[in-house]
């Protein structure tokens, strides 16, 4: 069963008046057929599970997303829409093959209204474009996934996507006002809107994060953020990852909301040291990456009460970057340390994990133990201010052992924070990834009630088959067990 | 007769009748916090029982350094800020009426007040809820830490959904710190277009106000009057609200003044410390002052809304802005008290809110009038989806059938 999944659909086994159909929508330049171009398309950044699509779509306008769902309603085949495939859950596997509509030709900025403070675009808009296009504007787009050079927003909104910088500026959810989204049955509707309380249910939450099983968003109006006056970022160096966790504890304990709270640990610092040269020191246990933003006025207060606290729970010194080019290159190095890590280990494979920030030291703890228990090299950098934690464990995927041991310890430290009364995924989604968590997580009748929220909107389950929810309807959606964790990844 | 009611004393206690309900009795269930909301929605036959949470107000955990707190559904809201300043920490959520409503009323309704500007609404601060649905599931949605994206974000479909798909019965919010102080500055000018323009310029002020407040001559009057505060009200105010260190609030209303002065200004005022305490609340009150017959809720884009209270204004309208988001509370004084001419001058308004891509709700009336009056709003395109939902959850229509959108035409 599980070996069927993995393998290319014949050829012959799609309608030929299916891809007919598709392609009289999308044209012959709007078309994947070839076995060697779906490949690209057979995983995201969840390399686990593989499985090639049918067939790639790539429409260019919400017509276009109706016309190809309706087809697919009619020759009874499973879709799924995919952005850039960035998503580390699987959020983009096609499972049980079929159409896989792909959006990143829908990347238009239809309107920005400043006066307004939003903008709409299209779903297949890379995250930065938006950003960038806004800059010298006064405003800018909060949600920064570090994969923002790649990802597109409407990804973010399937997912929900968090970043460093959502401490104090929420995820995208709060950020997204409204959304106009193909449902399942190919009729579109329009969620939200350009202003803030729309009578009636928020749909437009409840969609965003739902993975794209009960839709496909073809337009996203989101809000716009006023840029901070005034920044202040530090370095604190630790000699201990329990130092840096303390103070992280005594920062958020002191009713002080930093902009980001970063940290990133021995492992993790000397490989971005070799990539980036920015003058860490190599023999620290940890170092923390802080951001305050906000008045002129006030950051230099805050700044400095954040660095009284570093240093009552041992802070070794705490560097300020002193020029907008130290900060940037300070950021680059948090957001590009994954790139770095393939200087580590041939594999990795990056958890997701949240606990309250106070059972921080407890948690690290315990990856540090579980690292020993099972002979795994384990890093870590992540988002310590929400207590979302991104455990790396290096390993080398030849060696079937240090595969399984892998395996064994995602799942001890994922049961440590649902144990800790945390969660299994902040950012990153359920996906295929963590399904096997949701009944860990929730009781069966959680489930149901999110089971009867599904199939109100995809009563077939041919929308995004076999995501987040363990008790999937629909079509060849049985779960592979895991058989490798995941070798790369971009956070 | 009134509804009989049912007050449990623990969330298994609801399940269990409400369970037990949707199998045998099947009756309407209304749940109540601190009844201060209960007009809201269309006009509905009595409900069978009244589920009266005042029971459940139980704190449940409240980690202060994690800056979460879980509490009881039926906690009165004052009960629980007056916890969380214990510790420093608050729900930012301006509630009207603290001193009856209880989180989960408030929640459900999704109240929100001047500061949604600088802090948002209920949906950015319910990280994990447990509710009780038709069938008597006691399910639970989200969790106990500020980011997690497991499963649908039931959160934010039962923020504003007025009991109508299920009875929230336990919230976690996510909380943050109390300012140091705070304060405003109230200035009147000669006109809204006056007004216009310096909104417009605040988009890209140095400062990073909390509030964004617009009243007419009526509502400032109205404001002033109940806060105890000596304020010009004779004109069009601009009342901004800043929060912080003492330092910050100072440079901001210095920065603010400097910004703002020039053609068309009257006056200008500082409000500090226990009077801007005072029209903090007096701001939150304003809608639901509800001795006038009739107040309503414009959701308009922030360009629009002068226009929008300059025509109020001229309607007889007492107007306050939440200019920054965009909502327009408005009260129809007494004197334009006929049904007739509040239905005309809310076709009006509606109209014009429509035109720009707005709405027009009515939050509280005479409950004979509710009939002509656009309890919900006109009808938006989503509402068919809407109701295919709350069938699909509540399929017997028993948790306050009638009154949202399962009711619209």
């Amino acid at each position: 069963m599980t070996t069927a999944l993995a393998e290319p659909v014949p050829t012959d086994a799609r309608p030929q008046k299916l891809l007919d159909r598709l392609r009289s929508i999308v044209g012959d330049a709007g078309l994947l057929v070839e076995r060697e171009e779906l490949l690209v398309y057979e995983c995201d950044g969840y390399t686990v599970e593989k499985k090639c699509p049918d067939v790639v779509v790539f429409p260019a306008n919400t017509e276009q997303v109706v016309a190809i769902v309706r087809a697919c309603n009619e020759f009874e085949v499973p879709f799924v829409p995919r952005g850039a495939g960035t998503s580390l859950a699987g959020g983009c596997l096609p499972i049980g093959g079929g159409v896989m509509i792909s959006l990143t030709r829908m990347k238009r900025i239809i309107e920005v209204n400043l006066r307004d403070r939003y903008a709409i675009v299209e779903p297949g808009l890379v995250n930065v474009h938006l950003t960038q296009h806004l800059k010298g504007s006064g405003y800018h787009y909060a949600p920064d996934p570090s994969s923002q050079g790649a990802c597109t927003i409407g990804g973010n909104f399937a997912t929900n996507s968090g970043g460093p910088h959502t401490l104090k500026y929420g995820v995208t959810v709060n950020h997204v006002l409204g959304a106009e989204v193909v449902l399942p049955d190919g009729t579109v509707a329009m969620l939200g809107g350009t202003v803030e309380d729309v009578p009636g249910y928020d749909l437009t939450g409840l969609f965003v994060g739902s993975e794209g099983t009960l839709g496909i968003c073809t337009k996203v109006i989101v809000r716009l953020t006023r840029d901070p006056a005034a920044y202040r970022t530090m370095l604190g160096v630790f000699e201990t990852v329990g130092d840096a966790t303390r103070a992280i504890s005594e920062i958020i304990g002191a009713g002080i909301v930093p902009a980001a709270l970063e940290m990133m640990d021995q492992g993790i610092v000397s490989a971005v040291e070799q990539a980036f040269h920015f003058g860490f020191p190599l023999d620290a246990g940890a170092v923390l990456l802080i951001e305050v933003d906000g008045l002129e006025v006030a950051v230099d207060e805050e700044a400095q009460r954040i660095i009284a606290l570093c240093n009552q729970s041992g802070a070794r010194e705490v560097r300020q970057a002193n020029t907008p080019k130290e900060r940037m290159l300070l950021w680059k190095c948090r957001k590009q340390a994954f790139g770095a890590i393939g200087r580590l280990s041939p594999s990795y494979c990056t958890q997701d994990g949240v606990v309250p920030r106070t059972k921080l030291p407890e948690i690290l703890e315990f990856i540090t133990a579980c690292g020993q228990r099972h002979g795994l090299r384990i890093v870590n950098v992540f988002h310590a201010g929400d207590g979302n934690i991104h455990p790396i464990l290096l390993f080398d995927e030849r060696d079937a052992d240090q595969v399984r041991r892998v395996l064994l310890a995602s799942d001890e430290i994922l049961g440590k924070c649902i144990d800790m009364g945390g969660s299994v995924t902040g950012e990153h989604g359920i996906g295929v990834e963590k399904i096997s968590f949701m009944d860990k997580l929730f009781a069966p009748e959680d489930l149901l009630v999110m089971k009867s929220i599904r199939d109100c909107f995809n009563p077939t389950g041919r929308c995004s088959p076999g995501k987040m929810l363990p008790t999937s309807a629909g079509c060849g959606n049985e779960h592979l067990p895991k058989v490798k964790p995941g070798r790369r990844a971009a956070m | 007769m009134s509804a009989t009611e049912f007050t449990p004393a623990t969330q298994l206690e609801l399940s269990r009748f409400v369970a037990e309900n949707a199998q045998n009795q099947r009756q309407t269930l209304c749940p109540v916090g601190g009844r201060t909301a209960l007009h809201f929605g269309f006009s509905a036959p009595s409900p069978g029982v009244q589920i009266v949470m005042s029971q459940l107000n139980r704190i449940v955990d409240y980690p202060a350094r994690d800056m979460t707190i879980t509490v009881e559904a039926g906690l009165r809201v004052d009960a629980l800020q007056a916890t969380l300043a214990n510790e420093r920490q608050r729900l930012p959520v301006d509630i009207a009426q603290a001193e009856r409503a209880t989180l989960g009323g408030a929640l459900a309704t999704n109240t929100s007040g001047p500061r949604r500007f600088g802090h948002g609404t209920f949906r950015d601060y319910v990280i994990g809820i447990s509710a009780v649905d038709a069938d008597g599931r006691l399910f639970k949605a989200g969790g106990r830490v500020v980011k997690n994206v497991a499963g649908y974000d039931i959160c934010k479909l039962l923020v504003g959904s007025r009991g109508t798909l299920a009875v929230v019965t336990q919230v976690t919010l996510k909380l943050r710190p109390l300012p140091e102080t705070s304060a405003q500055l109230w200035l009147t000018f000669d006109s809204f277009q006056e007004i216009e323009e310096r909104l417009a310029g605040l988009l890209t002020s140095q400062t990073r106000p909390v509030a964004i407040e617009v009243l007419n001559p009526a509502a400032a009057a109205l404001i002033a009057a109940s806060a105890r505060c000596d304020l010009p009200a004779n004109a069009p105010v601009l009342c901004i609200g800043v929060e912080g260190s003492k330092r910050e609030v100072e440079w901001q209303l210095q920065m603010l003044t400097q910004e703002l002065t020039g053609r068309g200004l009257l006056e200008s005022r500082q409000v500090r410390d226990h009077d801007a305490d005072r029209i903090w609340e007096a701001l939150t009150e304003f809608q639901t002052c509800a001795d006038d017959p009739l107040t309503f809720e414009a959701n308009l884009r922030p360009s629009q809304c002068m226009t929008f209270a300059e025509r109020a204004t001229d309607l007889g309208v007492a107007v306050q802005v939440h200019a920054g988001n965009g909502q327009v509370i408005g009260q129809l004084l007494e004197e334009s008290a006929t049904i007739d001419q509040t239905v005309s001058i809310l076709n009006e308004l509606g109209t014009l809110a429509r035109s720009a891509g707005g709405n027009l709700v009515v939050l509280h009336c005479d409950s004979a009038w509710k009939s002509r009056m656009p309890m919900c709003g006109a009808p938006e395109s989503s509402w068919p989806l809407m109701k295919q939902l709350k069938s699909k959850l509540d399929p017997q229509g028993l948790l306050n059938p009638g009154r949202f959108v399962d009711a619209a035409p």
